[in-house]
C-alpha cells in the first residue's frame, strides 16, 4: 500500500514537471493550436474535401503524441542530470519507479489532449461529445503506449547524451506520416505498399484519429471492437518501453552507470 | 583568421563526430517529402498551384534553414547560461571576431543540414543547375543571416530569464512559420492571416526561393520586396547583434 502511495508521488511530481516545463508549453500549444486554427483552415481552401473536419481531431492525437514523448525527454534528463540515483535511493521498488514514470507520462500527454479536444469542441462542431468522454480511458492506455516508446529511446539513447532529440525526432516523423493523421486511408492505397498500409492501419495514431473523426465528431456509435484495437495496438509499446527502462535502470544499479 | 577557423572548429568539431543530428535531419527530410509530400499533393487541387511536392519542398528548405538560423541564436545564450561566454570573451580576440566566427558557425552547419535537402529538392523540381544551386544558396544565407541575428538580438532577453527566452523563441519560432508562405501560397491565405504573414521574414524568403527556382510569379509576392526585406532583416539585425555583442556583454551573466 505505502509502495503505491510512492509511485503516485513520484507520479505526480513527474507530471506537475510537464506543465511547468515553459518553453514545452510554449511550443506544445504554439505548434498544435497554429495546426488547427492556421494549417488546417488554410489547406481547407487548396482542397475539394474538408480538410479542417479532417485534421482538426488528428491535431487532439498529434498533442497526445507530442506530450507523450516528453516522458522519454524527462527519463533521459533524469539520467543525465543524476536525478535517477536520487530516485534510486527513494523506498521505491524500480519497477514502482517505472510505473511512475510511464503513469506521469499517460496522464500529462490525457490532460494536455483533453484541452485541446476542448479547444476542438469550439471550433468544429461534434455530434457526440459524450462520445469523447468514452474514449478517454482508451486514449490514456494508447499515451502510455507512447511513452513507453519513448522511454525506450531514452534508455536506449542515454549512452549518446543528446542523440535522443535525433532518435526521437526520426520516430516521431515516421509514426505520424505512416498514419492516417495527415491524410485518408484512401489516398495511402494508391501509393503506398500492402506491407506499409498494414503498418499504418496497426498505428494506434491512426486508429484514435479515426475513433475521433467517427465517434465524437461524426457522431457514429462507438464499436467496442475498434476500441479494443486501439488496447491493442498500445499495450505492447507500453511493456516494451517499461521492460526496456527497468533493464537500463538495473544496469545502473550494478554499474553505477548506463 | 586563423583565431575564427579554429574557434568555429571548436564548435563545430562536436555535431560532426559522429554527425547524428545531420543525418537525422536528412532522413527526416526524406520522409517528409518522400511520403507527406506526395500523399498530401494528391488532396491539393487549387490549379495555380500546380505540383504542391514541389511548393512543399522549398518550404522544408526554408523550415530547416530557419532552424538552423535559430538554433546559432539560441546557442550563444545556451554559452551564456553554461559559463561558457566568459570564457570565449576572455579569449585573446575581439568582440567582432567572435560575432563572425558564430556566424561562421552557423552558415557552415547550415550548409551542411541543406546539402541534402536543397540537391533532392532541384532534382524534384528539375532545375538541377549550378545557377539554381548559387543563387537558391545566397538567398538561404542571406535570409539565416537575418534570423541568426534576429534570434542573437532577443537573446539579450535570456540575460533577464533563459526559461522565458527559451519559451518565447521557441513559441514565436512556430508562429512565424505557420504564418507565413513557407506551407502555402500568399493568394490562399485567409485576409487576416494574410496579413500577419507580410510580417513574417520567411514569407520573402520562401518566395524568392520559389521566384528563383521558377514558380508561377503569380502566386507569388513580389520579388523586389522580398529583396528589400532581406536585406533591410539581415543587416538590420547582424548590426544590432554586433553593437550588442561589442557594448553589453561583457560582465553580464545570464539569468
Amino acid at each position: 500500500m505505502s509502495e503505491i502511495r510512492v509511485i503516485l508521488a513520484m507520479a505526480r511530481n513527474d507530471f506537475s514537471y510537464f506543465f511547468r516545463t515553459k518553453w514545452l508549453m510554449a511550443v506544445l500549444l504554439s505548434l498544435n493550436l497554429s495546426d488547427m486554427l492556421v494549417v488546417a483552415l488554410v489547406y481547407k481552401r487548396m482542397m475539394t474535401f474538408d480538410y479542417f473536419a479532417y485534421f482538426v481531431p488528428a491535431v487532439i492525437i498529434m498533442g497526445l503524441f507530442a506530450a507523450s514523448m516528453d516522458t522519454g525527454r524527462r527519463i533521459w534528463l533524469a539520467l543525465r542530470e543524476g536525478v535517477i540515483q536520487y530516485e534510486l535511493s527513494l523506498p521505491i521498488s524500480t519497477h514502482g519507479l517505472v510505473i511512475a514514470y510511464l503513469l506521469a507520462g499517460g496522464a500529462a500527454a490525457l490532460v494536455y489532449a483533453s484541452s485541446l479536444m476542448a479547444i476542438a469542441l469550439i471550433v468544429l462542431p461534434a455530434h457526440a461529445i459524450w462520445s469523447a468522454f468514452m474514449l478517454l480511458p482508451f486514449l490514456f492506455v494508447l499515451a502510455m503506449g507512447l511513452a513507453g516508446i519513448a522511454a525506450t529511446l531514452a534508455a536506449v539513447a542515454s549512452t549518446h547524451g543528446e542523440f535522443f532529440f535525433a532518435f526521437q525526432n526520426i520516430v516521431q516523423v515516421a509514426l505520424l506520416t505512416l498514419s492516417t493523421v495527415y491524410y485518408p486511408m484512401e489516398v495511402l492505397q494508391n501509393y503506398l505498399p500492402p506491407a506499409l498500409i498494414t503498418v499504418v492501419a496497426a498505428n494506434p495514431l491512426s486508429l484514435a484519429a479515426e475513433a475521433l473523426r467517427q465517434y465524437t465528431f461524426a457522431g457514429a456509435p462507438i464499436e467496442p471492437t475498434f476500441l479494443v484495437k486501439i488496447l491493442l495496438a498500445s499495450i505492447p509499446f507500453t511493456v516494451v518501453g517499461a521492460f526496456t527502462y527497468l533493464a537500463a535502470l538495473r544496469n545502473f544499479q550494478v554499474k553505477g552507470k548506463i | 583568421m586563423s583565431n575564427i577557423i579554429r574557434l568555429v572548429w571548436f564548435d563545430l568539431k562536436p555535431e560532426l563526430k559522429p554527425p547524428v543530428w545531420i543525418i537525422a535531419e536528412w532522413i527526416v527530410f526524406l520522409i517528409q517529402i518522400g511520403v507527406y509530400g506526395v500523399m498530401i499533393s494528391q488532396l491539393v487541387t487549387n490549379p495555380m498551384i500546380g505540383d504542391y511536392r514541389q511548393f512543399y519542398a522549398v518550404g522544408l528548405v526554408i523550415m530547416i534553414t530557419f532552424d538552423m538560423a535559430s538554433h546559432t541564436g539560441r546557442h550563444f545564450v545556451e554559452h551564456a547560461h553554461e559559463g561558457r561566454l566568459p570564457y570565449l570573451l576572455s579569449l585573446p580576440i575581439s568582440r567582432s571576431k567572435l560575432f563572425l566566427a558564430i556566424a561562421l558557425q552557423g552558415g557552415a552547419e547550415l550548409s551542411l543540414m541543406l546539402a541534402v535537402p536543397l540537391t533532392v529538392t532541384l532534382l524534384i523540381i528539375g532545375n538541377l543547375t549550378w545557377i539554381s544551386v548559387v543563387a537558391c544558396t545566397l538567398t538561404l544565407f542571406w535570409l539565416g543571416f537575418g534570423v541568426a541575428g534576429f534570434m542573437l538580438g532577443l537573446s539579450f532577453i535570456a540575460f533577464k530569464s533563459s526559461d522565458l527566452y527559451t519559451a518565447i523563441v521557441t513559441g514565436l519560432s512556430t508562429i512565424i512559420i505557420r504564418f507565413s508562405t513557407v506551407l502555402y501560397p500568399f493568394i490562399v491565405l485567409p485576409s487576416q492571416y494574410a496579413s500577419a504573414a507580410l510580417f513574417s521574414p520567411l514569407t520573402y524568403g520562401s518566395d524568392l526561393v520559389r521566384l528563383i527556382l521558377g514558380f508561377d510569379p503569380s502566386i507569388l509576392l513580389n520579388s523586389y520586396y522580398a529583396v528589400a526585406v532581406l536585406t533591410a532583416l539581415s543587416v538590420s539585425t547582424l548590426g544590432l547583434g554586433l553593437v550588442l555583442m561589442q557594448r553589453l556583454v561583457e560582465g553580464v551573466k545570464s539569468a
